[in-house]
């Protein structure tokens, strides 16, 4: 088991002083079980806001990351992952200029990214996907995304003073599967298939995650 | 009890009623009393009569609040049985061991108010025609009679309790002992030792006033519990018992009437009165008040931030056209003579080519010398800090003086300057978002726009040595973050969608998010348009600011308040609001003062009124 992350990234800090944010989860499976993962978080809609805090120490009694800091971080995350079994090809994007982070690796079942997944949102402070897991069965051709609502979701986020819990407001996340095989169904009603029947795609706001109103889980049959 | 309080506080604040006779309470506010604050029922009730007061919305709620426990309900507050017509007055009295917070108000009617009493649920006892009431710990007290009703919140000083000398007297121990302590918890205290002058007042009151300490469950010795890891309860329980005798002692005497030394027979207090004045606050000395309040925190003992401020007012005036609050302090003539010299710069006149009125929403002017202000500056230092740091204050002062060319500084920045706000401006931004296509999902980096609300503003520097700004442009030209424009220069900030235009001209330093303004100030065709009033006001003060309300309604961003209902509440609380002003007084003598005031709607009748309808329309 690779070790535990320690601290939270920095960059999250920047995220509490955005005025919206997107999260994105893209997944492409192969038949075989293997495949990739990207991960991206997006903060260029706030960018101004954020360019202004990152020019300040700290704000409201939290220390600003340098690009330096988040860097670092990002690097540990990666070093991370390359540990993690299973995973490899791990790259990492960020984009100052538009203040975009990417993370993107392959594995070789999905059950590898279940324990990477679960820290990485740990870290990136999204207790409400702590729960959150990823199966799929090549014999019955079922992928299954499971998701939980935990109420310390709501807890954390009660206890945020009121100017950060607002950029929560218009932040969204958006979730991307696809296979290499046709879907046959998909039971999520929030979730559309795409022309070519092999992509389902979920787009939903982040406070609906974190209250549990909106629940993510889907179970996805492929066609045999 | 707090709601009780709060209802009677709401009743001071509005006090009024057709009953009208003179009953002044001022001349039992001992001489001796740090702050008083006056509240005029009399002036309040020529204002809006008791009718239209109890229509009133707030008039209402506390009439309703009042009616939910009585056996039948108010229909006036002139029947809570105080004398609304008179003053109400507020004032705190301290002295070395205790500070007491009083509440002293005219009674009409001792039965009306022994119902409200009655029907709170709290009990009091009554001997003669005085009723009393006790808290808990009887550390708060009401006394009233067919005249006055007083309400005393007292409050241990630490410090006090915390020396050798008076533990030992009071049998204190420590709160959280170390080792073992046997401490006796005896009140009992040798007459004869020297011990001082209020203390030994008190003790005798804590004799003379058995009845009373039995009477409001005041802690028995006896009942303390001897182990010392109860140390910290048994001292608080201790400590309350004593305040709680003093305090009976100062409110017997207050209603026995020996006390014979009023505030009246101080001159400063009668010359800040203003029969005008709806309310007025005095304070004796800020100074002192100030240490009455603050806890003694050892790492500021010695210090004196207050040092050379003298005796200070306020005062709140409800007139037909504004609502009006001044102020004033006096000072030492050595601080005095600091503002004198600091103050002796006026705003710079050729500022006002560059206002104009149609489009500022607001403005702050200020206009102080900066060379005497960093040659005052290490003598206001050595003031505050003076007596515990001397010597190193005067070395940083020295340093300071050898460091810094007072007069070249003072010529960069002469200490004058206008900030004028004309409002907000969106500018459109533009950031990276995805887009999926149809087929499976791609994702394609997309380009998108949006609007961001950024700050209209003017601001004028004075300066008379521009040459370290040329200096600084010259780099900013060189590192790429300053533009050369017709006549004026653009600050480029990475990332910002904000616009920043500036240039020096006429000894004035322009800064300004607008093109056209700039443009207008290097071109020599800015139009300007100011009237007397906002003229004087810039020009004869050495701090002034205007705000209109009004000229901001309409002007926000909906996208600002997140909707369509809440930017309609916030331009009709703008739209209600009049044009506010601030400004400074020229010193006079050793006194420094200033006012704020507010200009009311012509449709308003007056500000009272005007201020009713604001609270009612806030609730909307």
């Amino acid at each position: 088991m690779p070790p535990k992350f320690k601290y939270p990234l920095s960059i999250f800090i920047l995220l509490c002083f955005s005025s919206c944010f997107q999260i994105i989860e893209e997944i492409n499976l192969t038949k075989a079980g293997s495949g990739t993962v990207n991960l991206t978080l997006n903060l260029s809609a706030s960018k101004t806001k954020v360019a202004s805090v990152m020019l300040m120490d700290s704000i409201q009694g939290y220390k600003v990351p340098s690009k330096q800091k988040i860097q670092k971080e990002l690097d540990e995350v990666v070093a991370y992952l390359k540990k993690s079994p299973g995973i490899s090809n791990v790259q990492k994007k960020v984009d100052f200029e538009n203040y975009i982070v990417s993370v993107s690796f392959a594995f070789k079942d999905i059950t590898n990214i279940n324990n990477v997944n679960q820290d990485v949102l740990k870290k990136l402070k999204i207790k409400g996907a702590s729960n959150s897991s990823y199966t799929y069965n090549p014999k019955i051709q079922a992928f299954r995304r499971s998701y939980q609502h935990t109420k310390d979701a709501v807890a954390q986020y009660n206890k945020l003073k009121p100017e950060v819990k607002k950029i929560f407001k218009d932040a969204s996340y958006t979730s991307i599967y696809r296979f290499e095989q046709n879907i046959a169904s998909s039971e999520n009603t929030l979730a559309k298939i795409s022309k070519s029947k092999k992509a389902v795609m979920l787009n939903t706001g982040v406070l609906g995650l974190i209250n549990g109103k909106t629940d993510v889980s889907n179970n996805i049959t492929l066609a045999k | 009890m707090n709601s009780l309080i709060k209802c009677l506080i709401a009743v001071f604040l509005t006090g009024m009623t057709f009953t009208s006779y003179a009953q002044d309470l001022v001349h039992k506010i001992p001489s001796d009393a740090l702050a008083v604050a006056t509240f005029k029922g009399k002036n309040l009730t020529e204002l809006m009569s008791l009718t239209e007061f109890n229509k009133s919305f707030t008039g209402k709620k506390i009439l309703s609040k009042f009616s939910r426990k009585a056996d039948k309900p108010y229909s006036s507050v002139d029947d809570l049985g105080f004398n609304l017509a008179s003053s109400f007055y507020y004032y705190n009295q301290s002295n070395d061991s205790v500070t007491y917070n009083c509440f002293l108000s005219p009674v009409k009617n001792a039965a009306q108010v022994d119902a409200l009493y009655t029907w709170g649920d709290y009990k009091f006892n009554q001997k003669g025609n005085i009723r009393s009431y006790y808290n808990s710990d009887s550390t708060e007290v009401a006394h009233w009679n067919n005249e006055m009703f007083l309400f005393v919140v007292a409050i241990e000083k630490k410090d006090y309790f915390s020396r050798p000398e008076v533990m030992e007297r009071f049998g204190l121990t420590e709160d959280y002992p170390a080792s073992e302590v046997v401490a006796d918890t005896a009140i009992a205290v040798d007459a004869s030792e020297d011990v001082p002058a209020d203390s030994i007042a008190v003790e005798s009151a804590v004799v003379e006033s058995e009845d009373v300490v039995t009477d409001t469950a005041l802690v028995d010795s006896t009942m303390v519990d001897d182990d010392s890891s109860n140390s910290f309860f048994k001292n608080q329980q201790q400590k309350k018992s004593i305040i709680a005798a003093w305090t009976q002692h100062m409110v017997d005497e207050f209603f026995a009437g020996t006390n014979k030394t009023s505030i009246l027979n101080n001159n400063d207090f009668l010359k800040s009165q203003d029969a005008q004045a709806e309310a007025t606050i005095w304070v004796s000395g800020i100074d002192k008040l100030f240490n009455s309040y603050m806890p003694a925190i050892p790492y500021l003992k010695g210090m004196s931030f207050f040092n050379g401020y003298g005796s200070g007012n306020a005062k709140f005036y409800l007139e037909d056209k504004s609502i009006r609050l001044t102020t004033s302090m006096t000072f030492s003539d050595e601080i005095a003579a600091v503002f004198k010299r600091v103050h002796q710069r006026k705003l710079n006149k050729r500022f006002l080519k560059y206002v104009n009125e149609d489009r500022m929403i607001g403005y702050m002017g200020y206009a102080l010398d900066t060379k005497a202000y960093l040659e005052e500056y290490p003598k206001l230092m050595s003031k505050i800090y003076g007596s515990v740091y001397a010597e190193e204050i005067g070395m940083a002062a020295d340093l300071l003086s050898l460091l810094l060319d007072e007069e070249a500084i003072g010529k960069v920045v002469k200490g004058d300057a206008l900030f004028i706000f004309n409002g907000l401006m969106q500018n459109e931004v533009s950031y990276k978002s995805y887009e999926y296509n149809e087929d499976n999902f791609e994702s394609k980096e997309v380009m998108k726009t949006k609007k961001e609300t950024l700050p209209d503003f003017l601001l004028m520097i004075s300066s008379e040595d521009t040459r370290l700004i040329d200096k600084l442009i010259a780099y900013g030209a060189k590192k790429d973050l300053v533009k050369k424009r017709a006549g004026y220069y653009e600050l480029s900030i990475p990332k910002s969608p904000l616009s920043l235009y500036f240039t020096i001209k006429d000894q004035i330093i322009f800064f300004t998010t607008s093109i056209t303004e700039i443009d207008d100030i290097a071109a020599n065709s800015y139009v300007a348009k100011i009237s007397g009033k906002h003229k004087k006001t810039l020009l004869s003060s050495n701090y002034s600011a205007y705000f209109s309300g009004k000229k901001l309604a309409g002007k926000i961003p909906s996208e600002e308040f997140g909707g369509a209902k809440k930017l309609e509440k916030a331009n009709r609380v703008l739209n209600s609001l009049g044009d506010i002003y601030l400004n400074s007084n020229p010193i006079k003598g050793n006194v420094v003062s200033g006012q704020v005031s507010m200009d009311i709607p012509a449709n308003q009748p007056n500000a009272l009124k005007y201020l009713f309808s604001l609270i009612e329309d806030a609730t909307k």
